[in-house]
């Protein structure tokens, strides 16, 4: 299925690169005609030359031959550039895909992005776009190169003497059937090979990662069976894959072999039809100087580059469905709420989510309604959906039952602050890229960031994210919120890296800004300065003033209680 | 131990030299392969032994095999090494009508034959023996690596043991039947040269004349390549860079709808890539260019002189047939440095698979824990080195049966390690611990993990399933006893909300921090036996569900010892006994309201109170 596909869009990127195709076609008819004199040349220089005791006409066509092999030299360099023109194009758009397919899945489901970190994405990036680069351009050259090989042998041995083509050509079509009958059921030994490698691999790392566990269960008898069940099952493969190289090695020698026992079994036949000495030697000459070597590297490459190349390549060519799709952004309160005269920042009605079908909901039946202008904290036991409430404000979520509906587009910052390799105002202006300088310096002042862009070198340095301390990223983070055009702020545990004085500044500084808030709080102290407190709790949800909820809810009640250090 | 830093997600993608096509590997994680860790104290002779003694047993696991490879490919060289004379002799009695020529040419045919059964065999024997020798070598490292204590085997980061175990020991198990079959290669070349020389003197000069030159031009490749190759590279890690950075934002650009302008910053490099990836086909292909004319050009020269030979009737056609096939296989000498290349290579690779094998197993007794034992705990005079200074200093302690004891103290005091000699994860380098009075070490490790349970911050769960996580460990609780642990370690309810229940595959579950702390607290109590080590196993929950956890544990979990690293004053507070260390001693021990008096005491948590809410 993956493999049709494969096939159809390499054959539409080699239809879009013809020229390239043209020109490597060019440069290699110029090694068939290397290979042409090469024979040709030998077979003269005996028959006219030395055997006919004419020394230097020998030489001469020796020369011919010795002319063509550094005309075969110069083409293999225009070779290798009409090559690069075909590689480096499917290198890149190999890149771009899995950049693109990354990318796509992480914006599809950011929380598990974010917990990869990344390890298959780069691997895809960096190593299998190696991999398909190389292998290409190994099938690339070898096969282009026993092609043309090929023809100019045959070519040679035509001219020499038509016969020997009709001797040679049987054998040789044999050993090559021989070998294509190989391919498939070799390369599904050899996916099956790469499949078990990387199983074992992934598997052993992860003992790796966890051997005090592992010692700590006392679960090494249960892991040496499962990981011992891995190697065994690579060790059979590759047993497999060894019987079948016995059988690939047979072909090979009947496609380059059996044809020079064929010519000697002919020679008395080639005789008599007036065949000559130098004939002879020069149809020996194509056969084991040419054919033999361009055989060789053929199934060499074929045998292992070509299923290599096809199972990187499906693995880049994901059918479009199986990309998870992006939920829908949360209907526009205008279209929603037309008669109210101040329509509502964000409505939630009846608001339900689970994970899958049989999983019990995380929210359930949840309404809320938040004015213009309010400050709203949330809070609740760690898992009971607080993030889940956000990622479905800011559209990450699509909810299972009710609607969500919010005024524009809102602004997300989750506990992990995005700051990327770019100049400090570029991270700033991420969500506003036209911001205004006194824009930029009003955030600043009113975040008190500019110790920090002292820090860092100034507004024109460029960041290195991986030197910038978890608070700092925060800080960042909160001034491209505060820079932001948009009307809603989801702050989900965004300030969990900064001591609590900052955090108050900064939280207060964004509740003055025009627009609502809504902040996941990581301390008590957050929703003390709240409008209002929504506390979730499981199957129930209760929202009003701080004060009311520690009246009304025992949970409530118990956070506040528990949150303090000194109450324990 | 407290808080170790979080892994960088540096894109440290193994990327070899791109370039040179059919050297590609099978994908593999993204497992980085470091440079050779540092040569352990017994020095790098030691190192080599080590590989040398390991392929030896490789080899001899597949002894028989190994020489049939032997035989096999000195046959076939030696059929290789007859054909040509045997064929210019065929062909010069052909040519003159002999009747004899008959047997030649089926000698010749015979000769060809042979050759290429015998080199299937070769493939076919070459390929189960280092299959075998592969297989042999992984199963003997992970043997070692899981024998081993956790505390050495950490020196192998995971991507680093996962490299040595694939990719590694593939390469090392191709060491014995190379090797055997390595004699085989020097016999063409060399036997091609003899025969020249018998053949005809003036054409082995010229062959000899010619071959330097050989070695001369087949060396300008590496030094033309290096630059672009590396700033091909850097372009690379660039772009991998970028795209994990946009990868750990994914929330962000999701919700701020970026995409397309994080796919522009991440391909940033792209035309920088591409341009150097260009130049380095150019390059590659000039050095195959001048390598690829020297083999022929070289026949050429030998055909001369033979064919001036043969113009003075000092050569027949036969003569010069064999002559120019022993000229291209005496050339075929750059083959025997291949091999030896390979077997270099592979003894590399070895030396980095044994490196498991020197990891030292922890020696196990065979005695027994009374029964009935309520799990007193104690250790004397515990001292632990690390780099040869100590991080944990004499040591004494005795937590009764039944009690629960919190090791508190800053980060560095030595908690985890305290922690993890108190359940033999680590040996002391002196002094001892016991186990209702029966030294661990003495204890049969079956029984010792089924009566020493742990729990930590950041565990590393195994199976395909959440439940089976949970289950994983010497015995497999029932199912009903899964739910339960789950219930008590407060993971029963977001298991329960994830799309399959118990049975989502782990792979299809994202978990928070927490979500994964409570998961291996499920795990230690659904094995609890009569002492549990909680190593900071809750600082991921808020407070209240620490709370509620903290009570399934007292009531619903099977009652033992309980030795908790924390930082939280309320997890001190309501212990039974309280374990202050500092810079690797016990302070003070005692129940926490006797030590609150100290402010000393009170300082350890003013601290830590404020980094966790």
């Amino acid at each position: 299925m993956t493999e049709r596909r494969v096939l159809a869009e390499g054959r539409r990127f080699l239809l879009r690169r013809k020229r390239d195709l043209v020109r490597l076609a060019a440069w290699s008819l110029l090694e068939s005609a290397h290979t042409f004199l090469g024979g040709y040349g030998v077979a003269r220089a005996l028959d006219d030359g030395f055997l006919a005791g004419r020394t230097g006409t020998g030489l001469l066509w020796l020369a011919v031959a010795a002319a063509g092999t550094l005309l075969g030299g110069f083409a293999v360099r225009g070779v290798f550039g009409g090559l690069a023109g075909l590689v480096e194009p499917l290198r890149d758009g190999l890149v771009r895909r899995a950049v693109s397919q990354a990318l796509a899945a992480a914006v599809a489901d950011p929380a598990r992005a974010e917990s990869a970190a990344g390890g298959t994405a780069v691997s895809r990036l960096t190593h299998q776009t190696e991999i398909a680069r190389d292998s290409f351009a190994g099938l690339v050259l070898t096969a282009r190169s026993f092609v043309f090989t090929a023809l100019g042998a045959l070519l040679g041995m035509a001219s020499l003497e038509p016969a020997l083509t009709l001797v040679v050509l049987p054998p040789l079509l044999l050993g090559l059937a021989m070998f294509l009958a190989t391919l498939a059921p070799m390369a599904a030994v050899q996916r099956a090979f790469l499949d078990a490698d990387e199983a074992l691999s992934a598997r052993v790392g992860a003992v790796g990662a966890g051997l005090r566990d592992v010692v700590a269960c006392g679960g090494e008898r249960h892991v040496t069976a499962d990981v011992g069940r891995l190697i065994d099952a690579e060790a059979r493969l590759s047993r497999r894959l060894a019987r079948w190289a016995a059988v690939r090695t047979l072909a090979l020698g009947a496609a380059g072999r059996l044809p020079v026992i064929a010519l000697l079994l002919a020679t008395p036949w080639l005789l008599r039809r007036g065949v000559t000495a130098g004939t002879l030697l020069g149809a020996l000459t194509y056969l084991i100087q040419a054919l033999l070597p361009a055989l060789d590297a053929l199934m060499t490459a074929l045998g292992t580059a070509g299923t290599r190349l096809l199972v990187v390549l499906e693995r880049f060519t994901a059918a479009p469905s199986e990309l998870p799709a992006r939920p829908e952004r949360p209907a526009s309160i205008k279209s929603a709420v037309l008669l109210r005269p101040t329509p509502p920042a964000a409505e939630l009605r009846g608001v339900s989510f689970a994970y899958g079908p049989g999983a019990r909901p995380v929210l359930d039946g949840l309404d809320l309604v938040l004015h213009p202008g309010e400050h709203l904290a949330v809070v609740g036991p760690s898992g009971i959906g607080k993030s889940t409430l956000t990622a479905l404000l800011a559209g990450l979520l699509a909810p299972t039952g009710g609607t969500v509906a919010v005024a524009g587009v809102p602004a997300l910052l989750p506990q992990q602050a995005y700051v990327f390799t770019g100049t400090v105002l570029d991270n700033l202006r991420y969500l506003r890229p036209d911001a205004t300088p006194a824009q930029v310096r009003q955030t600043v002042d009113a975040l008190g960031l500019a110790p920090l862009l002292q820090r860092l070198g100034g507004p024109d340095a460029v960041i290195a994210p991986g030197r910038l301390s978890q608070g700092e990223r925060q800080l960042l983070a909160l001034g491209r919120a505060y820079l932001s055009p948009a009307p809603l702020l989801l702050l989900d545990e965004a300030t969990c890296h900064l001591d609590p004085d900052t955090e108050e500044r900064t939280e207060r500084a964004l509740a003055a800004r025009p627009g609502t808030l809504i902040v996941v709080a990581h301390r008590i102290s957050s929703a003390l300065r709240a409008d209002r407190v929504l506390v979730l709790d499981g199957d129930r949800a209760q929202c009003a003033p701080h004060g009311e909820l520690l009246a009304r809810s025992a949970l409530y009640r118990d956070l506040v209680g528990l949150w303090h250090p000194d109450a324990a | 131990m407290t808080s170790p830093p979080p892994n960088a997600p540096g894109p440290a993608a193994p990327m070899r030299p791109a370039g040179p096509f059919g050297h590609a590997r099978a994908p593999g994680p993204a497992g980085t392969s470091r440079p050779a860790s540092r040569a352990s104290c017994d020095g790098k002779q030691h190192a080599a032994d080590r590989a040398e003694r390991v392929l030896w047993g490789a080899g001899r696991h597949s002894g028989g095999r190994a020489v049939a490879v032997l035989v096999c490919s000195v046959a076939s060289a030696l059929a290789a090494l007859a054909e040509p004379a045997v064929l210019g002799r065929s062909l010069d009695l052909l040519l003159a009508r002999d009747p004899g020529a008959s047997r030649w040419v089926t000698l010749c045919a015979a000769l060809i034959a042979a050759e290429v059964v015998l080199d299937a065999l070769v493939a076919l024997l070459t390929g189960t023996v280092n299959a075998r020798s592969t297989a042999w070598l992984r199963q003997r490292a992970l043997a070692r690596l899981l024998t081993a204590s956790p505390h050495h085997a950490a020196r192998f980061a995971p991507g680093d043991l996962a490299t040595r175990l694939t990719a590694n020991a593939t390469e090392a198990g191709t060491v014995p039947a190379t090797a055997a079959g390595a004699a085989a290669a020097l016999l063409p070349p060399l036997g091609a040269l003899v025969a020249l020389l018998l053949i005809d003197l003036w054409t082995a000069a010229a062959f000899l004349a010619g071959a330097p030159l050989l070695v001369l031009l087949l060396r300008s490749f590496a030094r033309t390549s290096s630059g672009t190759v590396s700033r091909y590279q850097r372009a690379q890690s660039a772009m991998a860079d970028r795209l994990v950075e946009a990868l750990a934002g994914a929330r962000t650009i999701a919700a701020a709808g970026t995409v397309v302008r994080e796919q522009r910053r991440v391909l940033a490099t792209l035309p920088e890539l591409a341009a150097e990836g260009r130049t380095m086909w150019l390059v590659y292909g000039r050095a195959v260019a001048r390598s690829g004319v020297l083999m022929p050009l070289l026949v050429c020269v030998v055909l001369a002189v033979g064919g001036a030979r043969l113009a003075s009737g000092a050569l027949d056609v036969g003569d010069l047939v064999a002559a120019s096939r022993y000229a291209s296989l005496a050339a075929g000498i750059g083959a025997v440095a291949g091999v030896l290349g390979a077997l270099v290579r592979g003894r590399t690779a070895a030396r980095r698979t044994a490196e498991l094998l020197a990891l030292p197993a922890v020696p196990h007794g065979r005695g027994a824990l009374p029964a009935g034992g309520t799990g007193t705990l104690e250790l004397r005079g515990v001292t632990v080195l690390r780099d040869g200074k100590p991080v944990l200093r004499g040591v004494d302690l005795l937590v009764p049966g039944g009690a629960t004891a919190a090791v508190v103290g800053r980060s560095g005091a030595g908690k985890s390690l305290l922690a993890a000699v108190a359940g033999r994860l680590v040996d002391p380098d002196e002094g001892s611990v016991l186990l209702d009075g029966v030294p661990l070490d003495s204890v049969e490790p079956g029984q010792l993990r089924r009566e020493v349970g742990h729990a930590f911050a950041r565990p590393a769960l195994f199976g395909t399933t959440v439940g089976d996580t949970i289950a994983f460990g010497t015995d497999v609780p029932a199912p009903g006893a899964v739910r339960s642990a789950a219930r008590a370690a407060g993971a029963d309810g977001f298991v329960t909300r994830l799309p399959y229940g118990y049975d989502t595959p782990l792979a299809d579950a994202p978990l928070s921090g927490g979500e994964l702390q409570r998961l291996g607290l499920a795990r230690a109590f659904a094995h609890a036996g009569r002492l549990l080590i909680l190593d900071d196993a809750m600082s991921g929950l808020d407070t209240v569900t620490q709370r509620q956890v903290e009570r399934a544990l007292a009531h619903d979990v099977r009652p033992g010892t309980r030795l908790v690293v924390a930082h939280r004053l309320s997890s001190a507070a309501r212990a039974d006994l309280v374990v202050w260390l500092d810079g690797g001693r016990v302070r003070a021990a005692g129940p926490h309201r006797t030590l609150w008096r100290d402010p000393a005491y009170r300082a350890v948590f003013a601290t830590a109170g404020a980094a966790d809410a």
